[in-house]
């Protein structure tokens, strides 16, 4: 007990060391001349690998190299998971998250938000036809989700009768909707139409519901470094104002886009 | 910039409580699976040093097939892939039932079985042969020799090696949370991603899981020796 006692403070005192000098975030973005991202690179149309360039792309990446510009250095990409995110933006290997992530109050501890960047709410897909057309439908059925998500507990919420069976990725709840295991698949309504649209048959199924928990995306910055923060923070802004945000929208959830979602929110602009 | 270390925010509140939930599913899939495992581990083995060669060569392939493929794959096999074989309407009722528990029963426990048997059946040999043929000669058939003289004995010398297995069913049953059965490791990972606290979560998992291994293998190990000593008295 006493030599397992020694190896956690070793351990602790290691992870606390690891942590590198601090001095601000932008001085040494600059200093590196590298603005170095984790982004996601399996997420449609938020980033991905585009299939002829093999180049990570999409809508997170967009907004990723406009700060970078801004910034004036050059962008670097590093794909990261739900679960490695948060590691990896402590540690310093990535400046900046851009990963489909939900502002909640409970993940502020370890890390800072910007303002939100991106605006969606947790739906459901379900096969068209089919009973499910809103959340109350669920009552005593099973749903699927995804785990690291935050959509679980929301629709426990909205339905405290339904089961929710939760896999590791996005492909597994589909197949268990297919299967008929689960009755609906549900996650922001941003994801659940790149699911659909990857889809043989896009047309079998339907996106139903309203909004069971609003679902802002903020990107994830290193705690207590407010001038970095408000750097990030008035870039958005700029983006909005400057109609650069609508341009990148248009090109991955415009009208012209098989994963069409108006937009329907306005970003908070600091006067 | 270092990580903020916040236990109390894990062990106390909501997310206390998802921990007991995730602990009250192991320990209910780990004990159904291991009583399972067991019966159909002593079967096999019964089957396998029986003289009957068709039962021999089911057990020996049963044994062989479910101890050399992974786990996860036989766990998603069950779940996804039993989907394709079995008929709608067996489909449709056991959707509508616990699927996701009951298939990470049968998978962990036809796993461990095949592993228990193999355990078994070295115990056996490891009992002279002359025992078997004496209680023959006494007068028992085949199965109460089995019952009365051989596997009591054998199953005394394989408690160690029979421990280690119940112990890595106990460990191998964090797979089932691949499935969707909220146990402990899946607890730990949904507290992860709602709080970003995930250093805290798997430290308060693991000892848990430490403190499950270490008190199921002192409690066998207590009644091992017990048991020894009434044996040599």
């Amino acid at each position: 007990m006493k030599r397992l006692a020694k190896a956690l403070v070793a351990l602790m005192i290691l992870t606390l060391a690891a942590a590198p000098a601090f001095a601000g975030k932008l001085e040494d973005i600059k200093a590196k001349g590298v603005f170095t991202a984790g982004v996601k690179d399996s997420q449609q149309p938020f980033g991905f690998v585009d299939e002829k360039t093999k180049q990570i792309v999409g809508f997170e990446i967009d907004i990723m190299q406009y700060i970078a510009d801004k910034l004036g250095v050059k962008l670097a990409l590093k794909p990261v998971t739900s679960s490695t995110r948060i590691g990896m933006l402590t540690q310093g290997d990535v400046d900046i998250v851009a990963a489909t992530m939900t502002h909640k109050k409970d993940r502020e501890g370890q890390v800072d938000f910007s303002i939100t960047y991106f605006m969606t709410g947790q739906r459901l897909l379900v096969k068209k036809d089919g009973p499910i057309k809103s959340v109350k439908d669920l009552a005593g059925k099973k749903v699927g989700s995804v785990k690291g998500s935050t959509s679980e507990q929301n629709v426990k919420k909205a339905e405290p009768t339904t089961t929710v069976v939760s896999f590791e990725t996005y492909p597994e709840a589909f197949l268990a909707l297919k299967q008929g295991k689960v009755e609906a698949v549900t996650t922001d309504e941003a994801i659940l139409v790149g699911i659909k649209y990857a889809d043989d048959k896009p047309e079998a199924w339907d996106i139903v519901g309203d909004y069971i928990s609003p679902e802002p995306y903020g990107l994830g910055v290193v705690e207590n470094d407010s001038k970095y923060r408000d750097f990030i923070n008035l870039t958005l802004m700029e983006m909005w104002e400057s109609g650069a945000y609508k341009k990148i929208y248009d090109k991955w959830f415009g009208k012209d886009t098989k994963n069409y979602i108006p937009l329907t929110w306005t970003m908070e602009l600091w006067p | 910039m270092a990580y903020q270390f916040d236990f109390g925010l894990v062990v106390s509140g909501e997310y206390g409580d998802w921990i007991l939930q995730g602990l009250a599913i192991t320990l209910k899939i780990s004990a159904i699976s291991i009583v399972l495992a067991l019966v159909m581990g002593t079967l096999l083995c019964i089957l396998r040093i029986t003289k009957v060669k068709p039962l021999v060569w089911i057990a020996w392939t049963y044994t062989e097939f479910f101890r050399n493929t992974p786990l996860l794959v036989q766990i998603f096999f069950w779940y996804f892939g039993s989907y394709s074989v079995l008929p709608d309407g067996v489909n449709r009722w056991l959707n509508a039932q616990d699927f996701e528990f009951s298939c990470g029963v049968i998978a962990l426990s036809f796993y461990t079985a095949a592993f228990i048997a193999e355990d078994l059946r070295s115990g056996i040999f490891a009992i002279p042969k002359t025992q078997l043929e004496a209680s023959r000669a006494c007068g028992l058939s085949f199965m109460q020799a089995m019952g009365y003289v051989i596997l009591p004995q054998a199953f005394r010398i394989i408690v160690p090696p029979l421990v280690s297995q119940f112990l890595n069913l106990i460990k191998n049953s964090s797979l089932v949370m691949t499935i969707g059965v909220m146990d402990l490791t899946y607890m730990a990972r949904q507290i992860e991603s709602h709080t970003f606290h995930g250093f805290e979560a798997f430290t308060v998992s693991t000892l848990i899981y430490l403190s499950i291994s270490l008190i199921v293998s002192f409690s066998i190990q207590q009644y091992n020796l017990r048991v020894l000593r009434t044996a040599t008295r």
